[in-house]
């Protein structure tokens, strides 16, 4: 047994704000990401691109899986619905030509509305009946927007989609979309880690752990539910506003569950609950198939093996959930969070 | 504080909870003893909001219980600890706590989590739980996971998750159940200095010792109903209690079932009333 004396003189919560060395390690990686990218060739800063894109999406799904404990096999859809978003509104398909930063907040706005339309219905499941319903879900955005012809296009997508404007900063390169999704992973990293560090993040954690005790504990589960599915889709949305504006073509082929599945992966891969699981995640399962194109048929073979060797000798994921941000900043001194 | 007011409970046929009607009054201890399947839990549960009522009322001064979603209860100043040990075992010792002081309203949730206010509030809470672990003696356990912690450590987190939110009424459901006898000592001595003027507690236990030796009054169940209830020399002397168990052959046989399920012997000796006592 340990001396209970020993550790209780040390305060609770640590004072020191000097250094932030755990901010600046943290730091160090997207501004790293933005000396460094800009030089890359065209081909690997496109995957780079892709990672980027995937570890926001990875963080996005995360709140729901990773923090509130349910497994939402369809999250694809909202990714969905962000695109199809910036593929509508800036197109020639309507002749609608709106801004990028009020799309972007449209898409992700409606993405995070349809996740609370999705939400009220699988409140009362867990486990593998809300997994398949979230699939379901998925599938049936997908198949609408395959034969809404009238409206999307049906199998042939939206393609002369518009060219992104920022703020009079126009987005068409891999470097100009590099540059912008270094500044979503910030911004999303942050409120993610936010949510963890927060009432809210406790609350979700509580419901993962157990939904009736959370309950007993003046936790009002539904709502808290129907927030976290809210914030996972809107961060899916907004995802994919930035993927339809970067592939400048659409179409329901990139929607189908082999994405959701994809980034489902990078979590459980990478860490559930971690934010830098996603991040390795998605590194990982992006670049492992790019690094596998040589073996051309027998890349599914590899990459699934390699999958299920890192789950087998890593049951939680690569970097456990509690070596997350929160934890980083704790043993480098970065003061209080 | 906490009133069962012709409280009956239906599994089907079977009335788990008979018309029952009793008030548990703040600053005592209030035991609730009676033979497995007397009922005891399942008044918990529905205090707790874990079972419905079929019928009657269930009052936390002028809030009716009975009518709240689960939640609210909590909200209501009713806090519970479990027969089995339900803890958030993957988050820290702290957090647990954190759970029963979470602010009810989501839109402060929210709000809290974009850094827009409640800061301080979150601070405030922080120190809370510490305090309450300083006061169990959990403190240096504090940022541990409470499911590595060892049995006799959990229940001691539960009973911290259940006073942290400072709550009117709590409902102790055999806290002292697998604890060795040291353990048992020391929460006789945590349950005894808890006891406050505007808190009404109820213990549920099949240790008589710790029963006998720490309740201020006793209500004893049969068969869904309120049998007697008094201090615990009245009930060792009740005429009615030992009518009840003495009289009865089958009530005999439910008291020996029960013995037998658990580490307490029940002996029985004419004249001598009902007695339970540790092996």
């Amino acid at each position: 047994m340990e001396n209970p004396a020993r550790r209780a003189s040390t305060p609770p919560v640590a004072a020191t704000r000097k250094l932030w060395p755990g901010a600046l390690a943290m730091l160090a990686v997207p501004v790293l990401l933005l000396i460094v990218g800009p030089h890359l060739p065209a081909y690997p800063l496109r995957i780079l691109d892709m990672i980027l894109l995937y570890a926001i999406l990875g963080l996005g799904l995360n709140i729901i899986v990773g923090y509130a404990g349910l497994l939402d096999l369809g999250y694809v859809a909202f990714y969905a619905i962000g695109a199809y978003s910036w593929a509508l509104l800036a197109s020639g398909q309507f002749d609608i030509h709106l801004p990028f930063a009020l799309v972007l907040l449209t898409g992700a706005s409606l993405a995070g509305f349809a996740g609370i339309l999705l939400g009220i219905p699988v409140l009362r499941l867990r486990g593998d009946y809300l997994a398949i319903v979230t699939l379901g879900f998925g599938e049936i955005i997908r198949v609408l927007m395959n034969n809404l012809d009238g409206v999307t296009n049906g199998p042939q997508g939206i393609a002369r989609i518009d060219e992104a404007h920022l703020f009079g900063w126009t987005l068409s390169t891999p470097d100009d979309f590099l540059y912008l999704l270094v500044g979503m992973l910030v911004v999303v990293f942050l409120f993610v880690w936010r949510i963890q560090a927060s009432a809210l993040g406790t609350a979700l954690s509580a419901v993962r752990e157990d939904q009736d005790a959370a309950r007993g504990c003046g936790i009002n589960t539904t709502r808290v539910k129907l927030v976290a599915f809210a914030f996972s889709a809107f961060i899916g949305g907004a995802c994919g506003v930035v993927f339809a504006a970067m592939q400048r073509f659409v179409s329901p082929e990139s929607f189908t569950f082999w994405e959701s599945l994809v980034i489902v992966l990078v979590i459980v891969v990478g860490g559930l609950g971690n934010p830098f699981g996603a991040l390795l995640g998605a590194t990982l399962l992006i670049l492992l198939p790019e690094l596998l194109r040589a073996y051309a048929d027998y890349r599914l073979l590899f990459y699934g093996m390699a999958l299920v060797i890192i789950i087998l000798a890593r049951p939680r994921g690569l970097i456990a959930r509690q070596f997350g941000p929160s934890w980083l900043m704790r043993r480098l001194g970065g003061g209080k969070c | 504080m906490l009133k069962f007011d012709h409280v009956t409970k239906q599994f089907g046929e079977l009335a788990a909870i008979d018309d029952v009607t009793f008030e548990v009054k703040p600053g005592i201890i209030t035991a609730v003893i009676g033979p497995n399947g007397a009922g005891k839990s399942t008044l918990v549960n529905m205090a707790a909001g874990s079972y419905g009522v079929t019928s009657g009322r269930i009052l936390v001064g002028d809030t009716e219980l009975q009518k709240l979603p689960k939640y609210r209860i909590a909200h209501a100043g009713l806090s519970r600890t479990y027969q089995n040990i339900r803890l958030f075992d993957g988050m820290s010792v702290v957090k647990n706590l954190e759970v029963a002081l979470v602010p009810p309203r989501v839109g402060s949730l929210i709000a809290n989590t974009f850094g827009l206010s409640g800061r301080a509030a979150a601070e405030e809470r922080r120190a809370r739980c510490h305090a309450v672990l300083e006061r169990l003696g959990l403190a240096a356990y504090a940022e541990r996971q409470a499911g590595s912690l060892a049995y006799g450590q959990q229940k001691l987190v539960e009973l911290a998750r259940a006073i942290v939110a400072e709550p009117r009424v709590l409902l102790l459901d055999e806290p002292a159940a697998g604890l060795n006898h040291g353990e048992t000592e020391q929460l006789k001595q945590h349950i005894l200095a808890l006891r406050a003027p505007d808190l009404a507690m109820v213990l549920i236990e099949h240790d008589m010792k710790l029963i006998m030796s720490i309740s201020d009054t006793i209500v004893v169940m049969n068969r869904g109903r309120v049998l007697a209830q008094g201090t615990a020399s009245e009930i060792r002397t009740n005429t009615e209690v030992q009518e009840a168990y003495l009289g009865q052959p089958g009530a005999i046989k439910d008291i020996e079932a029960a013995a037998r399920g658990r580490r307490n012997r029940v002996r029985i000796r004419e004249g001598e009333g009902l007695t339970w006592h540790q092996p």
